[in-house]
């Protein structure tokens, strides 16, 4: 690091005194300089959020219905609704479903991802092309459209999805596990794009000397892998898998949409879904902002481990 | 100094950025007085159009102000409501849903009208089943706008081959129906096409034995689905549509939209709204009529869920300019244009015993005016019930039980 | 020197990773081609049980009444919002990220890692508590009137933007190599300058990769929109959307996915446009984070 000229000492003479306030000053203008540079996205951040995070903190603690709504004032009622929430039993059975369907799609979403990256490396040059202007493509589709999409291929009545398996009238929304899979489906569908393309960078950052080094060494496709590909990927990996858990614990416009409110009940929510629902759609303001710290509490929990290795790649340097 | 001319460039950017956007949007400032309306998409609609803008017409020469519309849907307009009640700027007028009423005035979201019911036409012989949903502790928040019935919508040309006529019992129509599966029981085809989890075709059948969803006693809601009348009616409605209809059992009246089955030829007929005859596929018109659903007692019609939607003005907007603009749209003149595309008039004065959907609105029902019916719907508790049922994952009693008792704890919550 | 079997297994092992890769597009492209080809479709073809896999009978009567239908109105305004909200969004942000980014990866300042944890959390916050209290904000600011209202929307996607923006773009600041730096430095410029002058040529390729990022998040935001967006003149594409599937009555499946296919559009173009960069850009940054 580039270091600045000794600061003259303190017994110096009364000669020198102009020369050191300018260097404090220049000291302290440089000092201030990551501070100015971070305070626009402070501004625009702390403007737009400071209020609604301040609101949703004190509101779970609130009695605060549609009438209260209206009358812009509830009642204080300590932690009566965090109470509530965790002794009814559907908020329990909600979060399990939740926490399996997330490791579900992250898990596939990731070795998905990363298998189609491999594929990206073995196939001929203009298919590659072909690969990664059908993965763009998919991703340029918006959530709302890929659920009418969705919905018209696998809805009972005509959806391709039957026809090609030949499974007649197959409701594929009969039961929870049918209905969370074809979800399943559609968020790994659409997330695999983001994982693969970045992914696949990553590999082309794998130096090639070592992969021809280990090979002639005699190590199979999968030693190689194991000990050259992986360490390097490893850092991606993270990120990635970090940022899915966080967006798929959350996840609310595909199964609203998809399973459709006639469709919604305790026996298939998911936690974006339970929380807008019990929150929002049933006006009890108040209890969906618990839920909703809740929720940020777990998921800052499941994705600690990244946390912190996100700030320790701070100290490193 | 380099930094600071970096770090300037970029603020003046961002400001001129602002000002750039600010000054490209301002519209032309000086407007007459204005007011905001909340109408659902549906009236957007080629044929319906135009009695908006004669409504609009109308008021602006009544009152000098114009009318804004603003299209809502039906998924995300309450949500909407929902700020605009928390934050300000509501709408002077919006269209609310019958069945969303009763939450929305309990929470006093709406201005009293009470003192103004007679400026509105029709008023004393505004249609029951309707007004009823704008009213809330004899106070007059709502007013009536168009209701909506349930018909049969039919294959003419089916039922001419199958040999049969428009039945007038429910026992003639299940027949009927077993009639039409011997003749053109192909894949996925149902005589009638009822989606499994239709509550309110089923629920017609709990209130055509004389039960009901829930009833106030003593100041408390009561469920009343397990009782032996809603039970008989259960049963029927089980009966039926295992005889009838080919349906998933776990389907809802969504999806898909009965009216799409009709048009692949895959129904002989429908339950559902009198409207469906716009869009029954262009192959099917011709051969396409309607009837009222029978009852189980010979010759009577079976009571259908009244649909349909109110008028109101929330709290925080111009009272007289909104009531002048729902006098406008409610008119005895725009009430009469609503009934000639369709749909049922919010005044008994304008009925036309010809028009099957006004036929079917003799005998109606309606749900529970709680203020908490909302949520369950929200939880699809008698979606989940009649599932159940058809599935046979329960005995009628038992999920009619269940479900009762959930309904009155939700309606009794506070 | 490869023998002639040798070199016959290479190409058979070739073709076979090529066939798997067709079958791989065929699956993950199907949705998209499905939605494009239904809306071509006549009418009876949607709604027939058996599909029709290549629209022989392609109309374009969808595409009209999805544009220019009486039904579905402000389909123009739509676009023009869209392309305003999203363009000025990416662009402040992608100048705000790279400011504070840069004050992340190359200076030490008390504060630092408090800074990293709240870009992340911000991540973690679920949106739908936040929506009615971000109205009532954004009104108390004046920016729900018609004439502020797209700066209003602008303000909140860059909430929820910049954090990502902030945290991908340092890692591709970390990437770089110091030496650089310091040969600026030696120069006399100062230290931000240098930062400037020499990062931001180097780091294009992350900034290009970011704002892609940016484009998505914003271009397919749904929920905020619906709320702060309450004049139908002001909404975006999405919301736009969302009235083909609102009404009680009739949907015109056909329409609805002409009207997708056309959204889509603007979205795969800015993607095709600037796929090469993001490769690059991608691997610059990600792996030596």
């Amino acid at each position: 690091m580039t270091s600045f000229p000794a600061e003259p000492s303190i017994t110096a003479e009364p000669g020198v005194s102009r020369a050191r306030r300018r260097l404090t000053w220049a000291r302290v203008g440089r000092a201030s300089v990551p501070y100015l540079l971070i305070l626009p996205v402070l501004a625009a951040v702390g403007t737009i959020l400071g209020y609604p995070l301040y609101n949703l903190v004190t509101l779970s603690f609130q009695r605060y219905g549609l009438f209260e709504l209206i009358q812009h004032s509830g009642h204080w009622i300590g932690t009566s609704n965090y109470g509530s929430i965790l002794h009814d039993s559907v908020f329990w059975h909600t979060l399990l479903r939740t926490v399996i369907f997330t490791i579900a799609n992250v898990g596939l979403t990731m070795v998905l991802g990363t298998a189609m990256a491999l594929l990206l490396v073995q196939v001929s040059a203009w298919l590659r092309v072909a690969l990664t202007v059908g993965l763009v493509l998919v991703w340029s589709v918006p959530a709302v459209v890929a659920v009418q999409i969705w919905y018209w291929m696998t809805n009972f009545q005509n959806g391709v999805l039957n026809y090609v398996l030949g499974a007649g009238e197959h409701d594929w929304y009969a039961t929870t596990f049918s209905q969370l899979s074809i979800v399943t489906a559609l968020i790994v569908w659409a997330a695999i794009p983001f994982v693969t393309i970045t992914v696949y960078a990553g590999l082309a950052q794998v130096p090639a000397e070592l992969v021809d080094a280990a090979s002639i060494d005699g190590a199979g496709s999968v030693r190689i892998f194991r000990d050259v590909t992986f360490p390097i990927l490893k850092p991606i990996l993270l990120i990635l898998t970090s940022l899915s858990i966080i967006w798929d614990f959350g996840v609310f416009t595909q199964p609203y949409l998809l399973i459709g409110k006639e469709h919604l009940n305790s026996s298939n929510y998911l936690m974006g879904v339970y929380v807008y629902i019990k929150g929002y759609a049933e006006a009890d303001f108040g209890r969906g902002a618990a839920i909703s710290i809740l929720m940020l509490l777990i998921v800052a929990i499941l994705s600690v481990f990244y946390v912190r290795k996100m700030v320790r790649m701070e100290a490193v340097e | 100094m380099k930094r600071r001319k970096l770090v300037a460039v970029g603020f003046v950017a961002l400001a001129a950025l602002v000002f750039a956007i600010a000054a490209g949007g301002v519209s032309g400032a000086n407007k007459a007085k204005s007011i905001t309306i909340w109408l659902q998409t549906d009236a957007q609609a080629a044929n319906w159009a135009p009695i908006v803008a004669a409504a609009n017409a109308q008021f602006q020469k009544d009152t000098g102000a114009t009318a804004n519309v603003q299209y809502q849907s039906w998924g995300t307009h309450l949500q909407k409501f929902d700020a605009t009640l928390a934050g300000g700027n509501t709408p002077d007028v919006i269209e609310m849903g019958n069945t969303e009423m009763t939450k929305y005035m309990a929470a006093g979201a709406f201005q009293d009208l009470t003192a103004d019911k007679g400026t509105f036409d029709n008023s004393s012989t505004w249609l029951a089943g309707l007004a009823a949903s704008g009213r809330y502790n004899g106070h007059l928040y709502g007013v009536p706008y168009y209701a909506g019935s349930r018909v049969v919508t039919y294959r003419t040309d089916l039922f001419k081959k199958a040999g049969i006529k428009v039945p007038t019992s429910l026992a003639q129509f299940t027949t009927d129906g077993q009639a039409l599966l011997k003749k053109f029981g192909k894949k996925g085809f149902s005589p009638v096409y009822i989606a499994g989890t239709d509550w309110y075709f089923a629920m017609s059948f709990v209130f055509d034995y004389g039960g009901s969803i829930a009833s106030r006693v003593s100041g408390k809601w009561k469920g009343a689905l397990d009782t032996k009348k809603s039970i008989a009616g259960l049963t029927a409605y089980k009966n039926f549509f295992n005889a009838v209809s080919r349906a998933s059992k776990t389907t809802d009246e969504a999806h898909p939209n009965p009216y799409d089955v009709y048009a692949q030829g895959l129904a002989g007929s429908i339950v559902g709204p009198a409207w469906y005859s716009c869009c029954v596929g262009k192959q099917y018109t011709a051969v396409t009529g309607q009837f009222t659903v029978p009852s189980h007692v010979k010759g009577q019609v079976m009571p259908g869920f009244l649909g349909g939607s109110d008028l109101a003005v929330p709290v925080g907007a111009n009272k007289s300019l909104g009531e002048a603009w729902i006098r406008a749209y409610t008119s005895n003149a725009s009430e009469k244009a609503l009934e000639g595309i369709g749909n049922i008039p919010n005044t008994t004065s304008l009925f036309d015993n010809s028009k099957i959907n006004e036929r079917a609105a003799a005998r109606s029902w309606f749900v529970p005016t709680a203020k908490n019916w909302v949520n369950v719907e929200n939880e699809n508790i008698l979606r989940n019930m009649l599932a159940e049922i058809l599935t046979n994952k329960l005995t009628v009693k038992q999920a009619a039980q269940a479900a009762s008792d959930n309904i009155a704890s939700i309606l009794n919550a506070s | 020197m490869i023998s002639a079997a040798a070199r016959r297994r290479r190409s058979g092992r070739q073709a076979a990773w090529n066939v798997l890769g067709i079958a791989v597009l065929v699956v993950m492209v199907f949705p998209v081609y499905w939605m494009v080809s239904t809306a071509f479709k006549p009418d009876n073809e949607i709604n027939s049980s058996t599909p029709t896999w290549f629209p022989t009978d392609a109309t374009l009567s969808h595409f009209r009444e999805a544009i220019a239908g009486v039904d579905h109105p402000f389909f123009w305004n739509a676009v023009e919002n869209t392309l305003i909200i999203v363009g000025i969004t990416v662009a402040l942000s992608m100048v705000l990220a790279f400011l504070a980014a840069v004050a992340l990866a190359k200076y030490r300042f008390t504060g630092r890692k408090l800074f990293v944890v709240l870009m992340i959390g911000i991540q973690m916050l679920p949106q739908t508590g936040l929506v009615i209290p971000l109205y009532v904000v954004l009104r108390n600011y004046g920016l729900t009137k018609n004439e502020y209202v797209l700066f209003g929307v602008i303000l909140t996607y860059m909430t929820f933007v910049l954090p990502f923006s902030v945290w991908t773009l340092r890692g591709f600041l970390l990437g770089i190599p110091r030496d650089l730096e310091e040969a600026a430095m030696v120069d006399g410029s100062s230290r931000l300058g240098a930062f400037v002058r020499i990062l931001l040529p180097l780091v294009a390729p992350g900034l290009v990769a970011t704002s892609v990022f940016a484009f998505v998040t914003s271009w397919n935001e749904y929920i905020f929109a619906n709320v702060l967006l309450l004049d139908q003149s002001k909404q975006t594409v999405t919301v736009w959307l969302s009235y083909f599937t609102g009404t009680s009555r009739h949907t015109d499946w056909g329409a609805l996915m002409a009207a997708s296919t056309v959204i889509a559009v603007p979205v795969m173009l800015f993607f095709l446009l600037v796929q090469r960069k993001m490769r690059f850009g991608l691997t610059a940054g990600a792996v030596k984070g």
